[in-house]
């Protein structure tokens, strides 16, 4: 067969979110990549300026539905780094114990999904049921599902009441048997196996070269995570371990999250268990001083930079925003070149894409009045006036 | 000689065309539901495939743009008749009334007519996906085909007749086939599988790589009808698994009231077709799909090689009861 | 380079660029001139062992662009190369020769801020829509959304 151009989104079933990337192919070996991220571009980063600190966190949430609460954590830190701020100590257990949440509930939805692609519906299942119970403990500390808005300048919204304490500790123990039998499963299945090991392998010389982060990185040996390197919250205070794997493929990335997922589990015990008492909030200033600041996190898609620059107002002079799936793009192009079709959905859920943090722009529609932004996985979404004022205090 | 009306009857109602469809959508609710159940979710309502099929007969039916409309109008037509035709000669309640020497062939030959109809469909689609899709499932063909028309045979070799009924009556008066070639039945199950296009074969339809490879362009009643296809066929198989390995239905003895026999078979025909069933729905809901150079692989060494392997042992077998 | 590399280091092999002031306790920060940034990092690289690109940030400064170049390694210092292009004439050589990852990054600021990166091997669009008109640059301060102007994609009311 002569090279023949497939079209891979923006829809498709493959992908959760719209992207568009030329596959050129010779029969079923892929030969070129040509990447289109603009689908789901809504200009947060132009709406970021516009609006006080507090306004701000809101929308930063909405970069992502699954790493929303990375976003405004790493804004909050670094405009409270710049403040010269110090949080309450709850304050900061309670941002570690979200953020870790997140973290379970963002890979158990990735190996889900990744079982989803190779035709594995059953693993598909069981392990979104699981990720319910994540779901339910979030949803009972902050009120939602997903944006969970806990954060403010100077240190969270609510606190935990020792119900939810109680009921998020209960939850863990099956939740930790799932995640050890997940990972036997992993080791052993042998359509899991055949599909995953050996596709989209990466040397730790490669993972340098293209500037992989995360997960990706991390299976490749690459020994890099930002909760350790740049300690933030209260991960420099706590046991835990960062997961390396060595192989490189799209099994190791496997073995790295579930390895992941069991530290998270182990973080929030600690957290939960270990929670000090005291005020959830410090009484931040209005405005910011003059000042600059690089503020890095560890998204579970990988780490995460906002580059925040303030100058004595109460806004944002200059947000940029470099999220860990743009910098994982270019070690998928590399990847993809010389494996099948077949293997495509399954190397680009390797590196868990979030087209929503990749590419994060709108036009702002000024006869409706409002600003239509695009939330996360492209739904349309008004942002509704009395929510933006009732955000002002 | 027989009744001309009671022919057409066999022939549409029962064990004919509509028992058929019947028993199709019914296979395919527990399929699902099986299924659904051991992915810990509810699972769809009796009627679900009923309902899938009438719905779709009544939605738009789209023409890719280009595509030669009457073959593709005419080809799921021939799909479905042929699954539909070859389970006329399968036995539902003792012997089939078509029965004759050779209609395992029969059997075969249109049973493997589905496969190429969607490489047809794929190709006239004109369209990326349905064309790589169309080239997987005649690339599978190749793959499976051959195994399975060699476990399928060694018990017509050792029953040393050509009919299925002819076959299953040697099982009344001996062992179940399953019990002298296992090999083959195992054999027979993946071949089937493969056929029937179900994890870890869903190749053709691979629903994260291809859209949906040739069912992509099908829609309306094009689409009802490639669905009921594949249903029918994989009751066809299962019954066509059923007779030749596991028995068929037939009791060793007969019964004292004679129409307790076609009951008593009945029932049978149930519960074996059923369990060959349970087999092949907990193959699809315990692996994931594998890719085509895989199965290439997988199917020359190892399936190819049973199902060599198998015949050969019957060859002996029979070679040695014959001679002394 | 053997040894571990040491913030002095830093400082010291950096001098012939500018200046690196510490501003936290793991990262530099320097103004370097344009023309001299290609060197910056390939001596960066070479010997301090800098091999990483954490991202190019960029600001606008209103009477400039100000590019940022932050470079990290194993040794878990940060430098931050910052250097100011003229308005009018924002162009610079790019360094994905050097770092394979710029090249996305490259690619995005450009497509945001018009800056053009000389040598760049494909600096097509990648966040904006393949039909929003040229030479509007969204995320320059001097840049509003024009009501009766279409940027692409799909028109209100249908199409």
């Amino acid at each position: 067969m002569p090279d023949v151009v497939i079209p891979i989104g923006p829809h498709h079933p493959a992908l959760k979110e719209p992207v568009n990337f030329r596959i050129i192919a010779d029969g079923e070996k892929i030969v070129r990549l040509e990447l289109n991220l603009s689908y789901n571009h809504r200009g947060i980063e132009k709406a970021a300026e516009q609006r006080n600190f507090t306004r701000v966190l809101p929308l930063l949430e909405r970069v992502c539905g699954i790493c929303s609460h990375s976003h405004a954590t790493a804004f909050a830190k670094g405009v409270e780094e710049i403040m010269g701020l110090e949080i309450p100590p709850r304050a900061r257990y309670i941002r570690t114990i979200i953020a870790e949440l997140e973290r379970m509930h963002s890979h158990l939805l990735w190996l889900g999904v990744a079982a989803h692609e190779i035709g594995f519906d059953t693993l598909f299942m069981w392990v979104w049921r699981d990720r319910e119970a994540v779901m339910d403990t979030l949803e009972e500390m902050s009120g939602n599902r997903v944006h969970y808005n806990m954060n403010e300048i100077g240190g969270v919204r609510c606190d935990l009441t020792p119900g939810q304490i109680e009921a998020a500790l209960s939850r863990l123990p099956p939740l930790e048997e799932r995640i050890k039998k997940y990972l036997d499963m992993v080791s052993s299945h042998e359509t899991l196996l055949i599909r995953f090991r050996g596709v989209g392998r990466m040397t730790r010389e490669e993972a340098l070269q293209y500037g992989a982060v995360g997960p990706t990185a991390r299976a490749s040996g690459v020994d890099y995570d930002a909760r350790r390197d740049d300690p933030y919250l209260v991960y420099g205070e706590i046991p835990w371990n960062v997961v390396t794997d060595t192989s490189g493929d799209v099994y190791g990335r496997t073995r790295v999250r579930i390895g992941e997922l069991w530290e998270s589990s182990q973080i929030v015990r600690y957290c939960l268990e270990h929670l000090p008492e005291g005020p959830i909030r410090a009484d931040a200033p209005k405005n910011a001083p003059k000042g600059e600041i690089l503020s890095r996190y560890e998204a579970p898609r990988g780490e995460l930079v906002h580059f925040i620059r303030t100058n004595g107002t109460d806004k944002a002079e200059r947000l940029d925003i470099r999220t860990p799936t743009l910098a994982n793009w270019t070690s998928v192009a590399k990847c993809l070149v010389g494996h099948s079709i077949a293997d495509i959905p399954v190397i680009v859920a390797a590196i868990d894409p979030c087209l929503s943090c990749t590419s994060r722009m709108v036009v702002v529609n000024k006869e409706r009045g409002s600003g239509a932004a695009a939330a996360p996985c492209g739904c349309i979404v008004r942002q509704r006036p009395a929510a933006r004022d009732r955000r002002e205090t | 000689m027989s009744d001309p009306l009671q022919t057409l009857a066999e022939i549409f109602i029962f064990p004919g065309f509509l028992f058929l469809v019947a028993f199709a959508l019914f296979m395919a609710f527990l399929d699902r539901k099986i299924a659904a159940r051991m992915q810990q979710r509810i699972g769809p309502p009796l009627f679900q495939p009923l309902a899938d099929v009438v719905k779709m007969l009544g939605k738009e039916v789209i023409d890719p743009d280009g595509a030669d409309i009457r073959l593709y109008d005419i080809i799921p037509l021939i799909a479905f008749a042929a699954v539909m035709t070859a389970f006329l000669y399968i036995p539902v309640t003792g012997y089939s009334p078509f029965a004759f020497t050779g209609d395992l062939v029969v059997v075969l030959y249109l049973l493997a007519i589905p496969a190429p109809s969607l490489f047809l469909l794929g190709w006239l689609s004109r369209n990326i996906f349905s064309t790589v899709g169309g080239i997987r499932a005649i690339t599978q063909l190749f793959i499976y085909e051959v195994p399975f028309f060699l476990a399928l045979l060694s018990p017509a070799i050792m029953a040393g007749s050509w009919s299925i009924s002819a076959i299953v009556s040697w099982q009344q008066q001996n062992l179940w086939f399953i019990f002298f070639q296992p090999i083959g039945f195992i054999v027979a199950l993946v071949g089937l599988q493969a056929k029937l296009e179900r994890a870890p074969f869903d190749i053709p339809e691979a629903e994260t790589e291809i859209i949906a490879g040739p069912w992509t362009e099908l829609t309306g009643r094009r689409l009802a009808l490639m669905n009921l296809t594949f249903s029918i066929a994989l009751v066809a198989g299962s019954a066509l698994i059923a007779a030749l390995f596991l028995g068929g239905p037939v009791l060793p003895w007969t019964l004292a009231p004679a129409w307790l026999n076609p009951v008593a078979g009945m029932g049978l025909f149930l519960a074996k077709t059923l369990a060959v069933l349970m087999l092949l729905s907990s193959i699809r809901v315990a692996t994931g799909r594998i890719r085509i150079d895989q199965l290439t692989d997988i199917g020359w060494k190892y399936i190819a090689g049973a199902a060599v392997v198998q015949v050969g042992i019957v060859l002996v077998i029979n070679w040695l009861w014959v001679v002394p | 380079m053997t040894g571990a590399v040491t913030p002095e280091m830093v400082v010291e092999q950096m001098k012939q660029f500018g200046t690196a002031a510490r501003v936290r306790n793991d990262r530099f920060s320097m103004q370097i001139a344009p023309d001299r940034l290609h060197d910056a990092v390939r001596t960066a690289q070479a010997l301090l062992r800098f091999d990483r690109l954490l991202t190019i940030s960029t600001a606008d400064t209103g009477e400039n662009f100000e590019l940022l170049y932050h470079l990290i390694g194993p040794h878990r210092i940060i430098l931050s190369l910052s250097l100011l292009l003229p308005r009018g004439q924002p162009s610079i050589p790019t360094i994905s020769d050097l770092l394979p990852p710029a090249a996305i990054y490259e690619r995005q600021i450009h497509d945001l801020f018009g800056i053009r990166f000389d040598g760049h091997p494909g600096l097509s669009r990648l966040m904006l829509n393949e039909d929003w008109p040229e030479n509007e640059y969204p995320l320059r301060k001097d840049w509003k959304p024009d009501p009766g102007r279409f940027y692409g994609g799909i028109k209100e009311g249908g199409s």
